[in-house]
């Protein structure tokens, strides 16, 4: 370690500071989530501005994991993330690396990727195919439906088309054929993509509740998204009468329940990301660059 | 917005393809004989505040046993149930019963073209039906026929109250109009009326698009179509000359901070806890629906809290009476399909009779048997608790209680008086408020709104944006960012937004009766 000079420390210093408050700003709102959900509802009330709860009060988690729609529905978009992304990832790889290998037709199928992205059906057409393919009111109806993002698939694509031809030669000379290349070359290859990927889709199940609105007419299979809506963005202020209904036949939950809520249905996925973050950069910045 | 158009187009189109089939066979005279043994598939579609019961409850079998059914139910969250009922019936598959807000405007829209079953003809048949008053029967009228049964909704809604308590600490009246309301806003600011030695309350609690209105009578209310322009036409509340005085009302106690000083961002939750926290001191109460969590949250910080409701003002036109709500909650329509089996159609209204039929307080006990299996059987779906039936708490979300799978499940009561709403509070401040509320709402006139259940087109539209731009305009009047000499401008912008047009649609239908009952 060398000395450094004084401008470089103060330097330092400040970034040390601003960084320090930077991630203070991040983790505020987390804190206050935590606080107020282990308050008491008058501790909430008198308080303006709370950063560490007065008394531990678990009333708001008794309530919530009082009756099992919770943690059911919880499980619901557990099993809706690890499958959903596991299918995304399956398909999204395996048609992305088709269509980086020189196919007959490749263009038209790109083509033909491309023009969803810009045309979405909309959402009456997509149901009529979810009812007709019979998906209607199954959990699949929330995976089938969204397997392929194309977007995505075109970044990955690429990425496969960075991988140098001569490794998928080297490999068929010595005796494999093309699923094996994919199998056992490509895919290690691209644990970086795979992994960045594998959680922009993971999130994007997580947050989930609108097509399980939709598609699912069975509450029970209703994913925690739908749950959560449930307890804390119900009652939006209108002068209709229908919203005064709103308030009325439901009041707003008390915030120490709302708080909790909170907590626990974005506490899961967000333990995933600090696992899946070093692939993050690597894994986006590769596939975005043509060599 | 433009999903919604391309939507309601397609819809249109299904609608009209599947009006005509139906159509075609109720012109051949329906003549299955009926079978009082068979079992019909009932299907049903309704929205839901809270949460929905599960598919499997014992509340379900119940209803399938007493009825010999197979009643198949969805519940849709009410903020996604305009998208999703759109999906369904998009979808070919109109459920028997289809559920409505009392705002959708496509319950007029589908019944006019033919997607649903008119139902003049039962309407005699049926006692509850029978408790149903001619206006509201009127609201249900689409090309004079009625295609709907609506759901009960007490008149008295959401109305202000004030803290009693600290009227009487600071030695002031109930105030019998805007001046005097204006001074308790101003002494709740500034002359520390819980007494805690610190400049910390203020007067109203207000949140976001200006709620809740705090109207003194259906004059001030921004949502009554009392007041005329100069051509006789009736106009809504929020540009009549009447919501102008409120708001420079409202100015002026925002100037001396007597309402929540960032209330353009507040949402409800928000605005609750301003008031529940003791920070403020006039609020909004109802006979029904009061959160009895958020009034014992107060009540712990302030023990001493005490609640009354605030009594109409006489308005300038000589009568006195809040606006009383449409009187119904939501409307439940029947498909078209239908016609061509009487048999379903008498075991459906049957079934909604029983869900209708209202019993007394002193009735709901486990003595009497049709009440008992209502509520899921003692022990089991409610139990009694100081002689008063309490339900299980977790009756809905597990689906204990046929009521909980009714589409209608509230009982219609001969009359208003009967209700006794108070009586379902364990708290007895709450209890108490609620009581007095019940008794204003019984002794004091009501506005019924003469635009409940007319349909405008560019209502239907439009009528979002115009609210949002009105109250976005009263907002910054409020604040003193525009001045309420604006008003006229406002107005004018307004009505060249097809406010006029509005107007003139709902003229058109508008009975020129009296509306004060």
């Amino acid at each position: 370690m060398h000395h450094r000079s004084v401008p470089d420390r103060i330097l330092e210093g400040f970034n040390m500071l601003a960084l320090l408050l930077i991630g203070f700003v991040m983790i505020f709102p987390f804190l206050y989530i935590f606080t107020v959900s282990f308050s008491s509802l008058s501790d909430f009330l008198n308080n303006d501005f709370l950063l560490w709860p007065k008394q531990w009060v678990t009333d708001a988690y008794e309530y919530i994991l009082s009756s099992n729609n919770f943690l059911r529905s919880l499980g619901v978009t557990v099993f809706i993330t690890v499958a959903g992304t596991i299918v995304n990832l399956f398909f999204t790889a395996t048609m992305a690396y088709a269509l980086a290998r020189p196919i007959a037709g490749q263009r038209f199928f790109i083509l033909f990727v491309l023009f969803t992205i810009l045309f979405s059906a909309g959402m009456i057409p997509t149901y009529l195919v979810v009812k007709a393919t019979g998906l209607l009111n199954s959990i699949w109806s929330l995976i089938i439906p969204v397997a392929i993002s194309p977007f995505y698939l075109i970044v990955m694509r690429q990425f496969f088309l960075n991988i140098p031809e001569e490794l998928h030669d080297a490999a068929l000379i010595d005796g494999a054929n093309e699923g094996q290349v994919f199998w056992k070359i490509v895919l290690p290859l691209s644990k970086p993509a795979l992994a960045a990927f594998g959680l922009f889709y993971a999130v994007m199940h997580w947050n989930n509740y609108f097509t399980g609105i939709l598609y699912l007419n069975d509450p029970s299979l209703w994913p925690i998204q739908v749950v959560l809506r449930q307890i804390v963005v119900i009652n939006e202020p209108n002068s209709a009468l229908g919203s005064t209904a709103a308030m009325l036949e439901s009041p707003p939950p008390p915030e120490t329940i709302q708080m909790a809520a909170i907590l626990l249905a974005t506490l899961p996925i967000l333990l995933v990301y600090p696992f899946l973050q070093k692939h993050f950069a690597k894994g986006v910045m590769l596939g975005s660059v043509k060599g | 917005m433009k999903r919604a158009k391309g939507l309601s187009l397609l819809l249109a189109g299904i609608l009209l393809a599947g009006g005509c089939t139906s159509n075609d066979t109720a012109s051949k005279p329906a003549e299955k004989e009926k079978d009082p043994n068979k079992k019909y598939t009932v299907t049903a579609i309704d929205f839901r505040f809270g949460d929905p019961p599960p598919k499997d409850g014992a509340g379900l079998k119940m209803i399938n046993e007493k009825f010999n059914v197979d009643y198949q139910v969805q519940f849709v969250p009410q903020a996604d149930y305009q998208e999703k009922l759109s999906a369904v019936v998009a979808s070919g598959d109109v459920p028997d019963m289809v559920g409505f807000e009392p705002v959708d405007t496509r319950y007029a829209k589908w019944a006019g073209q033919g997607a649903f079953l008119p139902l003049d003809d039962y309407i005699g048949k049926y006692e509850t039906l029978k408790n149903v008053p001619d206006h509201i029967w009127e609201s249900m009228k689409v090309n004079g026929k009625i295609y709907g049964i609506p759901t009960y909704y007490p008149e008295a809604d959401l109305t202000p109250i004030i803290r009693k308590d600290w009227l009487d600490k600071l030695g002031l009246e109930m105030p019998k109009n805007y001046e005097e309301l204006k001074e308790v806003a101003l002494a709740f600011t500034k002359k520390d009326p819980d007494g805690n030695g610190k400049n910390d309350t203020y007067g109203f609690a207000m949140g976001e698009k200006i709620n809740p209105d705090f109207d003194m009578g259906a004059y001030w209310n921004a949502e009554s179509w009392l007041h005329k322009d100069e051509n006789g036409n009736y106009i809504p509340g929020m540009i009549s000359d009447a919501r102008k005085e409120t708001i420079q009302f409202f100015a002026d106690l925002y100037k001396e901070k007597a309402i929540t000083q960032d209330y353009a961002v507040l949402t409800w939750p928000d605005t609750n806890k301003e008031f529940f926290s003791g920070k403020a001191g006039i609020f909004v109460g109802a006979p029904r629906g009061m959160s009895e969590a958020y009034y014992a949250g107060l009540l712990e910080l302030q023990p001493n809290a005490e609640f009354a409701p605030l009594y109409p003002f006489a308005d300038p036109d000589g009568n006195t009476g809040y606006t009383a709500t449409s009187g119904y909650g939501g409307i439940t329509a029947i498909s078209a399909d239908l016609a061509k089996d009487p048999g379903k159609i008498e075991k459906i209204l049957e079934m909604m009779e029983f869900g209708r039929t209202f019993y007394p307080r002193e009735d709901r006990t486990p003595d009497n048997k049709e009440f008992d299996w209502w509520w899921g059987n003692e022990g089991k779906g409610y139990t009694m608790q100081d002689g008063t039936a309490v339900l299980d708490p977790n009756f809905a979300t597990e689906g204990k209680t046929p009521s909980t799978y009714y589409v209608d499940n509230a009982m219609w009561p001969p009359n208003e008086d009967v209700n006794e709403f108070y009586k379902d509070y364990k708290n007895e401040k709450v209890s108490s408020l609620a009581k007095e509320l019940e008794e204003m709402h019984k002794s004091t006139k009501h506005y019924m709104n003469p635009v409940n259940g007319l349909v405008s087109e560019t209502a239907q539209q439009k009528k979002e944006e115009f609210d949002q731009f009105l109250f976005d305009e009263q907002a910054k009047m409020i604040a003193g960012q525009r001045p309420v000499s604006d008003w006229d401008k406002m107005v004018e912008e307004y009505l060249n937004m097809g406010g006029q047009k509005m107007i003139e649609e709902y003229n058109s239908q508008i009975k020129d009766e009296e509306h004060w009952k």
